[in-house]
C-alpha cells in the first residue's frame, strides 16, 4: 500500500508542476479568471499550500507528505464531522436519547418496530403539483459519536461561512483551519441554542432524524421509543407483537428520551411531547389559523360595520322623530287657528 | 465496575443541567443484561426548569444503601464509592464459596 501511495503521490506532483508552468505562460487575464474559480460556493477538504497570489494548485493534489487515508471514507471522522454539520443544518427536527448498552439485537428490534410505526401512519396529502413528500423513509435512528457531533454542533452554530468569503485563500468549509479557529475561540453564551443543549452531549448519545416538522411522524416515533400515558400509549399488544418482543422491550427499557431540538430551539422531553401532541399536525395547525383568521375577519367586519349601523339608525330614528313633529307642528298649527 | 451486588438503582436527573452527568454515565456502566439479572433500575427525566441536585441511590444485596451525591463526587468517585463496598461483598461471597 504504501508504495502505491508514493507512486500517486509522485504522479500527481508532476502533474501539479507541468500546470503550475502552464498557468506561468498564460495570459494575466486567464490568471486572474483562475483565481475567480475560487469563490464561496467551492469546498473541499485540502490545505491551502500556497499564498502566492496566481499560483494555486489544483483541487485533486495530493501532497507528498500527506498521502490519502487508508480508512474507508465512510469510516473517517472528517467524513463524520462533515455529515453531522450537513444533518444539524438539514434537519429541523432531531431527538436525542441516552442509549445505556444496548445490544446489536436490541438496536436491530428498535429499528424493526420504529419502522413498522412509521410504515402505519397514514401518507400525507399531495401537495400543489400533485406529489405525494412521504418522509416516513428517510426517518432514521443513529447512533453518534458524542464529542465529533459536539464539535459539528458548535461549527454549526459559531462558524459563519458566508462572512469569511470576501478574505482572500481563505477556505471556508467545515474542516477548514478557519471553521477550527471559529468554534474553538467562539465565546459561549448560556441562552444560545448550544449553550442550553451542550450539557446533553456527554456519555452515549443517539439521534432520531425527521427530515420535516411533521408532528404525526414524531407522535410515531415517541410512541415507539418513549410512550407515556396518556398522549402517547404504547402500540397495542394484539396488533404489534413484536413490539413487545422481549429483545425489543430490554432494549426499550435502556432508550431514555432526553431532549430533542425543533428548527434550532432546543425543547425538554415534555416540549417535545406538545410538539408531537399538534393535533392533525401542519395542516391542523393550518386550519386552525385559517379558522381564527375567519372569525376574526367576521368580527372585524360587524365590529365596522356596527357603527355606522348604529349612526343611521340613530339618524333615521331622528329623522323619523323630526317628521312626526314636523306633522304634528302642522296638525298643531292647524288644529290651532280653527277655534 | 463490580455490579454482581447491586440490586436497586433509582436515578432522578435534569439531563439539561450539567449536574446530571455522573448519573447518566453512571447507567451507562450497568451491564446489559442488568434488567434481566434482577436489577431494579428506575429513571426520572426531570423537567429542564428542574434545579435541584441529580438523584442516585443505590442499593446493595446485603440491603446496604447509597445516596451518592453527583455534583462532588463526579462518576469516577462515584464508582469508586460502589466499588469499595462491593469489593467487601466480593470478598464474603468468595469465603463463603471456598
Amino acid at each position: 500500500m504504501p508504495l502505491q501511495f508514493g507512486c500517486t503521490a509522485r504522479r500527481s506532483l508532476a502533474r501539479v508542476l507541468q500546470r503550475t508552468a502552464a498557468n506561468a505562460q498564460r495570459s494575466p487575464t486567464a490568471l486572474s479568471l483562475l483565481q475567480n474559480t475560487t469563490g464561496a460556493t467551492r469546498h473541499y477538504a485540502s490545505v491551502p499550500l500556497s499564498n502566492i497570489p496566481g499560483l494555486k494548485l489544483p483541487d485533486d493534489y495530493v501532497p507528498p507528505t500527506q498521502p490519502p487515508s487508508a480508512k474507508k471514507p465512510d469510516q473517517r471522522k472528517a467524513q463524520l464531522l462533515r455529515s453531522y454539520t450537513s444533518m444539524l443544518r438539514s434537519v429541523p427536527l432531531v431527538l436525542f436519547f441516552q442509549h445505556n448498552s444496548l445490544s446489536a439485537t436490541e438496536w436491530a428490534a428498535i429499528r424493526r418496530e420504529l419502522r413498522a410505526a412509521l410504515a402505519a401512519v397514514p401518507p400525507p396529502a399531495p401537495g400543489p403539483d400533485g406529489k405525494v413528500v412521504d418522509i416516513s423513509l428517510a426517518i432514521e435512528l443513529q447512533v453518534l459519536r458524542t464529542r465529533i457531533f459536539d464539535v459539528a454542533f458548535r461549527i454549526v452554530e459559531f462558524f459563519d461561512a458566508e462572512a469569511e468569503t470576501d478574505k482572500s485563500n481563505v477556505y471556508t468549509h467545515d474542516l477548514s483551519a478557519t471553521a477550527y479557529k471559529a468554534h474553538k475561540n467562539a465565546v459561549i453564551d448560556e441562552n444560545s441554542a448550544y449553550g442550553q443543549i451542550r450539557a446533553l452531549f456527554s456519555g452515549p448519545l443517539a439521534a432520531v432524524t425527521i427530515p420535516l416538522v411533521s408532528p404525526v411522524h414524531l407522535e410515531a416515533v415517541l410512541k415507539v421509543l418513549a410512550p407515556s400515558q396518556p398522549n402517547f400509549p404504547p402500540p397495542p399488544r394484539k396488533k404489534n407483537p413484536g413490539y413487545y418482543d422481549p429483545i425489543a422491550q430490554s432494549g426499550l427499557q435502556k432508550l431514555l428520551l432526553i431532549g430533542g431540538r425543533v428548527e434550532s430551539r432546543v425543547f425538554d422531553p415534555a416540549g417535545v411531547m406538545w410538539v408531537g401532541g399538534i393535533k392533525g399536525g401542519l395542516d391542523g395547525l393550518r386550519g386552525q389559523l385559517v379558522n381564527m383568521l375567519q372569525n376574526a375577519g367576521l368580527g372585524l367586519t360587524s365590529a365596522l360595520e356596527g357603527n355606522s349601523k348604529s349612526l343611521w339608525l340613530a339618524l333615521e330614528s331622528r329623522r323619523t322623530q323630526l317628521d312626526e313633529e314636523a306633522n304634528g307642528g302642522k296638525k298643531a298649527e292647524e288644529e290651532t287657528p280653527t277655534p | 465496575m463490580i455490579t454482581r451486588f447491586i440490586t436497586e438503582v433509582k436515578t432522578k436527573f435534569n439531563p439539561f443541567s450539567t449536574s446530571s452527568r455522573a448519573a447518566r454515565l453512571f447507567l451507562n456502566y450497568l451491564p446489559p443484561n442488568a434488567r434481566k439479572s434482577g436489577m431494579q433500575i428506575t429513571t426520572q427525566v426531570l423537567p429542564r426548569s428542574a434545579t435541584g441536585p441529580s438523584l442516585l441511590y443505590v442499593k446493595f444485596k446485603d440491603g446496604k444503601e447509597m445516596d451518592l451525591d453527583c455534583e462532588k463526587l463526579g462518576i469516577k468517585g462515584i464508582i469508586e464509592e460502589v466499588d469499595r463496598h462491593s469489593r467487601a461483598l466480593q470478598k464474603q461471597a468468595d469465603l463463603a464459596d471456598g
